[in-house]
C-alpha cells in the first residue's frame, strides 16, 4: 500500500515540556490507523501537527510522498486532511444541512442577487449521508434533535464535503453509549469502504481492534509500537500501553 | 416530520396571543380597530420594528447592543443641527445614518479586538452617545423650519398608505432576505450558534460580529432621521424611551417562529404587538404606569422563556 500520509521524526516542544521526541508514523492509503497512549503521550500533539493546529520544531509530515507543512487548519483541508475534533464543531441550533456547508454554502443567482440554494444543499447533504448513515433521511432536522452518533455523521459530512482524502478521528466515541460506539463505528467502517484514510485516537481498545487496521502507540512523545492490529485482543493493547513493553519484549 | 402541539405553541403560541389581544382591544377598546387608530398604530411601530431589528442583528451574533437607542438620539440632533445650520436635509439624513453606521462599528471593534464584553462596551458607547447628545444641545431640542421633502418621509402618505410604514416593511423584507437567506446571514447565525465551530469552518467570525452590531448601528442611524422627521424636533433624549421597548420587542421576538432564537420576523410582530399593547392600554384608560409594569414582565418572561442566546451574551463576561 502508498503511504497516504506520514510524519518523519518529529519535534514538538512547549517551552520546557517535549511533546513529541522524535515521533514517526505512516499511515497507509486507505487504512484505518489508529494512533493509541496514555495521557500525555503525545497523540493529540501529533494530530495537532497534522491538523495544522501547530506546526512541529522539526521533522517532516508529507503527504503522497511530498513534503507539507501547514500553517494552520485551513490549509490542511485544502490538501485534503480534515479533523473532527471531539467536540464535533456543530452548531446543535442549526440544521444538519446548514452543519454540513457550514462557511462554504452554496447560492443561486434569483434576479442577479446571490440567495442560498437550499434545495441543494439538503439535495448533496442527503447524498453524503446516504454513504453513512441510510436511517437519517431529514436533513431539516436540527443537529440538537439528533443522538451522538447521528452528530458524529453531521461531522463526517462536512468532512466529505470539504473532499478530505484523509479523516482523523479525535476520540469519536468518547462519551458515547453502547448502541452510539457502534453507529460510530460502522461510520468508520463506512468511511474506509468509500476508500478514505482514516486516522483514530481513542482511549478505547475495543474501538480500536474493532476498526483498526493498523495501530501506533506512543510514549513520552516516542514511538512505542507500530504493528498490524490483525490477532491483537484490547487487553493486548491496554497491557503495550500500560506496562510501556515493545511489541519484539512481549 | 409532524410537528407536535407543543411545537405548535413554541413556535406559534406568543403570535397567537398576539392575535388574541387584538380581538380583546377590538371589542373592549373604543376606537382601537378604527383605520385611523390602526395606521397610527402601525406608525408608531415603525420607529420601533427598525431599531429592533437593528438590535437583533446583534443578537444574532450572540452580543448585545445596549447603545442603540442612545446613538439614535445622537445621530437626531446631529441631523437636527446640521439642518438648523443650512446643510441640505439628504445631506444631514446621511450624516446622521453614517454616525449610528460609526458607532456600531466602534461598538464592533471594541468586541472583537479590545475583547470588551458587548454589555459593557455598549454600555460605554450608549452613555458617551448620550452626553454629546446634551453637549451638542446644551439639553435644549433644535427646532424650527423643516424642509417640507424632510417632514414628508415621516409624515407623507402613498395613497391612504404612511410613506413610513413602506419604508418599515421594505426594512423588514430587506433584513429577513439578507438574514435567513444569504450566506453572509447565515455566517452571522453560525457565529451566534457556535463561534468556535463557525472559525474552523472558515467564516470570519470578527467581521460577523463587527457586521452584527454595526447593523445595529445603522438601524439606530435611520431611526434617527426618521424621528426628526416625525417630530419635526431633535431632542437629546428623543430615542431614549426606546431601549426597554426594542429589547422587549426582540426578546418577545424569540418566543415565536424559531423558538429561542433571535429571528428579524419574531421581532417585527414583537414590536407590533407591544405598540398596540401600549395603544391599547391608553384607551382602556389604564394609569401611565401599567405599561412599565407590563414591558417588565415580558421581558424577564421571554428571557426565562427562550432568550439563551441573550443569557450567554449578557452573561459571558
Amino acid at each position: 500500500m502508498p503511504s497516504k500520509i506520514s510524519a518523519s521524526q518529529v519535534f514538538k516542544n512547549y517551552g520546557a515540556v517535549e511533546a513529541l521526541r522524535g515521533v514517526s508514523v505512516e499511515i497507509e492509503e486507505g487504512e484505518v490507523h489508529a494512533i493509541c497512549g496514555d495521557n500525555g503521550a503525545g497523540k493529540s500533539t501529533l494530530i495537532k501537527i497534522l491538523a495544522g493546529v501547530e506546526t512541529p520544531d522539526g521533522g517532516e509530515i508529507s503527504i503522497d510522498d511530498r513534503p507539507r507543512q501547514f500553517a494552520n487548519p485551513t490549509e490542511a483541508l485544502r490538501a485534503g486532511v480534515a479533523t473532527i475534533h471531539q467536540d464535533l464543531a456543530v452548531a446543535p441550533r442549526m440544521t444538519i444541512y446548514q452543519n454540513v456547508f457550514m462557511g462554504a454554502e452554496l447560492t443561486k443567482s434569483v434576479l442577479g442577487v446571490p440567495l442560498l440554494d437550499k434545495a441543494e444543499m439538503r439535495r448533496q447533504s442527503l447524498s453524503y449521508m446516504s454513504q453513512l448513515n441510510k436511517s437519517l433521511t431529514d436533513m431539516n432536522k436540527k443537529v440538537e434533535d439528533l443522538s451522538g452518533g447521528q452528530r458524529q455523521a453531521v461531522a463526517i459530512c462536512r468532512a466529505l464535503r470539504w473532499n478530505a482524502d484523509v479523516v482523523i478521528l479525535d476520540e469519536p466515541t468518547a462519551a458515547l453509549g453502547v448502541r452510539e460506539t457502534e453507529q460510530v463505528l460502522d461510520l468508520v467502517r463506512s468511511l474506509k469502504q468509500s476508500g478514505k484514510t482514516i486516522i483514530l485516537i481513542s482511549h478505547a481498545m475495543q474501538d480500536v481492534i474493532a476498526v483498526a487496521d493498523r495501530v501506533s502507540i506512543l510514549r513520552h512523545g516516542k514511538n512505542q509500537i507500530g504493528m498490524a492490529v490483525s490477532g491483537l485482543t484490547a487487553d493486548t493493547l491496554s497491557h503495550y500501553i500500560l506496562s510501556g513493553e515493545t511489541a519484539s519484549a512481549h | 416530520m409532524g410537528v407536535s402541539t407543543r411545537q405548535i405553541i413554541e413556535r406559534y403560541g406568543t403570535f397567537f396571543a398576539g392575535v388574541l389581544l387584538f380581538i380583546y382591544l377590538t371589542i373592549f377598546a373604543d376606537n382601537f380597530a378604527s383605520v385611523p387608530n390602526l395606521l397610527n398604530i402601525l406608525k408608531q411601530v415603525s420607529f420601533l420594528a427598525i431599531l429592533s431589528i437593528g438590535f437583533t442583528f446583534a443578537l444574532i451574533t450572540s452580543e448585545l447592543d445596549l447603545s442603540f437607542a442612545h446613538v439614535c438620539s445622537f445621530s437626531g440632533v446631529i441631523i437636527g443641527m446640521l439642518i438648523s445650520d443650512g446643510v441640505s436635509w439628504q445631506l444631514a439624513a446621511l450624516v446622521g445614518i453614517a454616525i449610528g453606521t460609526v458607532a456600531g462599528l466602534i461598538n464592533g471593534l471594541l468586541v472583537t479586538y479590545l475583547k470588551v464584553p458587548s454589555l459593557i462596551a455598549t454600555l460605554g458607547t450608549s452613555s458617551v452617545a448620550n452626553g454629546l447628545a446634551f453637549m451638542i444641545t446644551g439639553g435644549v431640542a433644535f427646532v424650527g423650519r423643516w424642509d417640507p421633502n424632510f417632514l414628508f418621509l415621516a409624515r407623507g402618505k402613498v395613497g391612504v398608505v404612511p410613506l413610513l410604514v413602506i419604508l418599515m416593511l421594505i426594512v423588514v423584507v430587506l433584513a429577513l432576505v439578507f438574514s435567513t437567506q444569504s450566506k453572509t446571514g447565515v455566517h452571522l447565525q453560525a457565529t451566534g450558534e457556535n463561534e468556535e465551530a463557525a472559525r474552523r469552518s472558515g467564516i470570519n467570525t470578527k467581521r460577523c460580529k463587527i457586521l452584527g452590531l454595526t447593523l445595529s448601528g445603522v438601524a439606530a442611524g435611520v431611526t434617527g432621521v426618521l424621528l426628526v422627521s416625525n417630530l419635526s424636533s431633535a431632542a437629546p433624549q428623543m430615542g431614549g424611551d426606546f431601549l426597554l421597548l426594542g429589547i422587549a420587542a426582540a426578546l418577545l421576538g424569540m418566543t415565536m417562529f424559531t423558538p429561542a432564537k433571535p429571528n428579524i420576523f419574531g421581532s417585527f410582530v414583537g414590536a407590533l404587538i407591544i405598540v398596540m399593547l401600549s395603544n391599547g392600554l391608553v384607551l382602556l384608560g389604564a394609569q401611565y404606569y401599567v405599561q412599565d409594569i407590563l414591558l417588565g414582565i415580558i421581558i424577564i418572561a421571554s428571557v426565562a422563556v427562550s432568550a439563551s442566546v441573550l443569557k450567554q451574551a449578557a452573561f459571558s463576561l
